[in-house]
């Protein structure tokens, strides 16, 4: 993680994290009219028997807004409540009890009200101080034009914008830095607050039909009520066509339902036309939004054509959308030409901007120029980026080169003393086995007539020389690969070292598929050679094996109850850091006196 | 009784075909590689299959995999696995496969003690087990089994033979016991391992495999 709080402006969830707040004062404003309603009209109605059908609605209502924000918590904060909206019970009577003693309705109000309160606070504190703080940031170039003055003093020169300057960045860095906890702290009350778990189970096709019994019923009861509302419209003399106020609405929101239940039921036409959900929701709404307020522009005066303002400022909004969802894909062109995806964002944003601005100067005066200076900063913007880019890439690079020269040393030396050993045991080992045999035979040769006897003890000998020689052999071929590891993988292997081992092992492996032949390998000698070391060394009388995956890598801990007090830099950890480091891992040793020790090793597997 | 050898490395396929043929066995195949031992055995439909665990093309454990599949394709043929390394996991896997016996899984070691070799042969052969001794003590050198620390070291030492698939006879000899102290120590073991008692040997090695955790 990075410290840097400016990282987070090339973050994609720094933004969806900054759209979630802000979404409380819409979802507030909602959740505050619900609120008051039942909780006004509940009380007042608790002595008749319209209470129930009040309270049912009231429990929906709040129901449905609570799914509301947890829809957007999963999509912007990647967290995924589910959302009770129905409280059970049977009969009339039994249902309203039901919802008073639903705990999941009273937790759903209790977080509707903290997200119109302390959401809303949140949400206008932050935006608030980010506002600022870009505008002091830009103050330098601003200052002609605005007249800001903290108490008496007055920012009109370019030295007093530059006083204020670093105050704006460092409200940025304040407000970046905070966008991660306070995106956090909000997952954890959705997560706390909203989530009924039991319904877990329930399966996305059966979800999948009841979305879009959800839009037939929406369809449905907006064309009954537009009906409804033509027919009293004539019914009551046919004069102004008010009722268009009523179904601009309706068309609205089933059109922005329809799109939004067309796009996620239907991934296949999506990946057709290459667009990704999100931004595709996003523009459908905003083009609907569009539609409907040119419909009111249409169904008013019809004068000056206004809606394009809004338009251009949602086009803005999909386009900067587009380029964030559309600038990962084109990595690849993107790094052939030395860059970066974040400067692709960057330069995608700066070039809508550009558009926009040149879009407003058409509509408007059409005098001076005015956005060639925005492109002209952008430019230099983007040029500084390129820069700090190509610097920090130089640096990286120089650096990632130092380590691999290092690690490629250590496993070029490693696999030496590796080499060297092997040589030292078949010398030693096997092949004065075989010398030896070479001798008993021979002799047993010359004694064959003269002494059979003599002959046969030989003989005899001889092949408990050959077993022996056998034996070795076979200890040293699995100590170089263990045969068992590329049959059977990392499970049976560590098994099988667990059964030769003196000490009582317990192994777990916890992986889904199996990784790269020199990454199970890797795994597999750390493991080898912690246990060795526990044997000779630690005086344990347990050992325990974990092997799982974390954070895109494999882990193996090999932890024994043993003295502790092991060296890392001994000569059998120090072999083995060398082989982990060549493979980009790294190996930690710990083994505070009196113990216990653990030898853990990460191991990156990239797919 | 006639017999089909899997075996890559000419130089012990033909010394194994020797040592058999002396042995009043009768090699009908001696093949090299895994297609060519299960063509062999579905054509001569032989008494047993002596495989070699690691076969051409990529040397790992085709030979099994050929085996575990005559088990099914061809289950009058008896299986013998030899290895020049063992691994219990290996050893699992045949028997779970053999269901009524007739499988084995020594160490090429092992033929070196041609008698002892050519008796496992037969047992198998005629639906015994025969597991290497070096299956077993990994088996039985697991720590963390009580009842196992309760055994005499005579004890122990039976189990290990019965696991190996040997009769009570073939314990007998080799512990130099008469038959009946090795049933009473059989019963003894199976009494205080709480194991049910069994008819035949395959059976007897399954309930004692299972019992270490290993079938």
């Amino acid at each position: 993680m990075s410290l840097n709080p400016y990282a987070n402006l090339v973050r994609a969830r720094t933004y969806r994290t900054l759209l979630f707040l802000a979404a409380a004062v819409p979802v507030g404003a909602l959740a505050l009219g619900v609120l008051i309603a039942g909780w006004t009209a509940g009380p007042l109605l608790a002595i008749t028997p319209l209470v129930v059908p009040v309270l049912l609605a009231f429990r929906m209502a709040v129901g449905l807004v609570a799914r509301t924000d947890a829809g957007l918590a999963r999509g912007l904060l990647g967290v995924d409540p589910r959302v009770s909206v129905n409280s059970g019970g049977r009969g009339f009577w039994g249902r309203g009890k039901a919802v008073l003693a639903d705990p999941a309705f009273w937790k759903q109000q209790a977080y509707l009200l903290l997200r119109m309160t302390l959401g809303f606070a949140t949400a206008v504190g932050e935006l608030a101080l980010i506002g600022g703080s870009v505008f002091w940031i830009l103050e330098p170039i601003l200052y002609r034009w605005t007249d800001q003055n903290i108490g008496s003093w007055h920012i009109d020169t370019l030295g007093r914008a530059f006083v204020v300057f670093p105050g704006g960045l460092l409200g940025l860095a304040v407000a970046l830095a905070l966008v991660r906890p306070l995106g956090r702290l909000w997952a954890w009350l959705a997560e706390a607050l909203l989530d009924e778990t039991p319904s877990r189970a329930a399966d996305a096709r059966r979800a999948q039909a009841g979305r879009r019994r959800a839009l037939i019923a929406h369809a449905g009861v907006a064309a009954a009520a537009g009906a409804v509302v033509v027919a009293v419209w004539a019914a009551t003399g046919a004069g102004y066509f008010w009722p268009e106020w009523v179904l601009l609405p309706f068309a609205l929101t089933l059109g922005s339902h329809a799109w939004v239940e067309l796009v996620a039921a239907q991934p296949n036409v999506l990946a057709r036309l290459r667009l990704s959900r999100a931004p595709a929701i996003h523009a459908g709404l905003s083009a609907a939004l569009v539609g409907a307020l040119t419909g009111v522009w249409a169904v008013t005066s019809r004068g000056y054509f206004w809606p394009e303002w809004p338009a251009l400022v949602l086009g803005l909004g999909v386009a900067a959308h587009a380029v964030i969802r559309l600038a990962p894909r084109a990595e690849a062109r993107l790094r052939r030409l030395g860059l970066s995806v974040a400067f692709g964002i960057h330069a995608g944003v700066w070039a809508s901007i550009f558009v926009f601005e040149t879009l407003v100067w058409a509509l408007t005066s059409r005098g001076h120029f005015w956005p060639g200076w925005a492109l002209l900063g952008s430019v230099v913007v983007l040029a500084i980026h390129v820069l700090v880019e190509r610097g920090a890439g130089r640096e990286r690079l120089a650096r990632r080169v130092e380590t691999l020269e290092t690690s490629r040393a250590g496993a070029v030396e490693e696999q030496d003393a590796e080499r060297r050993r092997i040589e030292r045991d078949l010398h030693d080992g096997a092949q004065a086995r075989l010398v030896a045999l070479g001798m008993s035979l021979g002799m047993a040769e010359q004694k064959f007539r003269t002494d059979p006897e003599g002959a046969r003890r030989l003989l005899a000998e001889a092949r408990t020389g050959v077993a022996e020689a056998l034996g070795e052999l076979r200890d040293l071929a699995r100590g170089v690969y263990p045969p068992v590891l590329s049959d059977r993988g990392l499970g049976a292997a560590l098994d099988s070292l667990a059964d030769r081992s003196p000490l009582e092992t317990t192994v777990d492996v916890e992986l889904d598929e199996r990784p790269a032949p020199q990454v199970e390998a890797a795994a597999y000698f750390v493991a080898a050679e912690a246990l060795a070391n526990a044997a000779k060394h630690s005086g344990a009388r347990r050992v325990s094996i974990s092997v799982g995956r974390a954070a895109g890598g494999l882990t193996v801990e090999v932890t024994d109850d043993g003295r502790g007090g092991a060296d890392p830099a001994g000569s059998g950890l120090a072999g083995l850091r060398r082989r982990v480091e060549a493979l980009d891992g790294n190996l930690s040793v710990t083994s505070p006196p009196g113990g216990p020790t653990t030898v853990r090793a990460e191991l990156p597997c990239e797919s | 009784m006639r017999i089909v050898i899997a075996e890559d490395l000419a130089l012990l396929r033909d010394g194994l075909e020797r040592l058999l043929r002396d042995n009043g066995f009768d090699v009908v195949a001696a093949v090299g590689d895994a297609d060519a031992l299960v063509h062999a055995v579905l054509r001569e439909r032989p008494d047993l299959a002596i495989v070699d665990i690691r076969l051409p093309p990529s040397f790992r454990d085709e030979g099994l995999r050929a085996a575990l599949e005559l088990r099914t394709t061809a289950p009058e043929t008896a299986v013998l696995i030899v290895s020049q390394y063992v691994e219990h996991t290996y050893a699992t896997e045949l028997l779970a496969q053999a269901g009524g016996g007739g499988v084995g899984y020594l160490l090429k070691d092992r033929i070196m003690d041609v008698d002892d070799f050519v008796d496992a042969v037969r047992r198998v052969a005629s639906g015994g087990t025969a597991l290497d001794p070096e299956v077993v003590s990994q088996l039985l050198g697991r720590g963390g089994r009580e009842p196992l620390a309760g055994l005499t070291p005579r004890e122990r030492e039976v189990l290990a033979l019965m696991a190996e698939g040997r009769s009570n006879a073939g314990i007998a000899e080799a512990l130099v016991l008469t038959v009946g102290a090795v049933e009473k120590h059989v019963a003894g073991i199976f009494q205080k391992l709480r194991l049910p008692p069994s008819e035949s040997d395959h059976r007897r090695v399954l309930a004692v495999l299972a019992y270490l955790g290993g079938g």
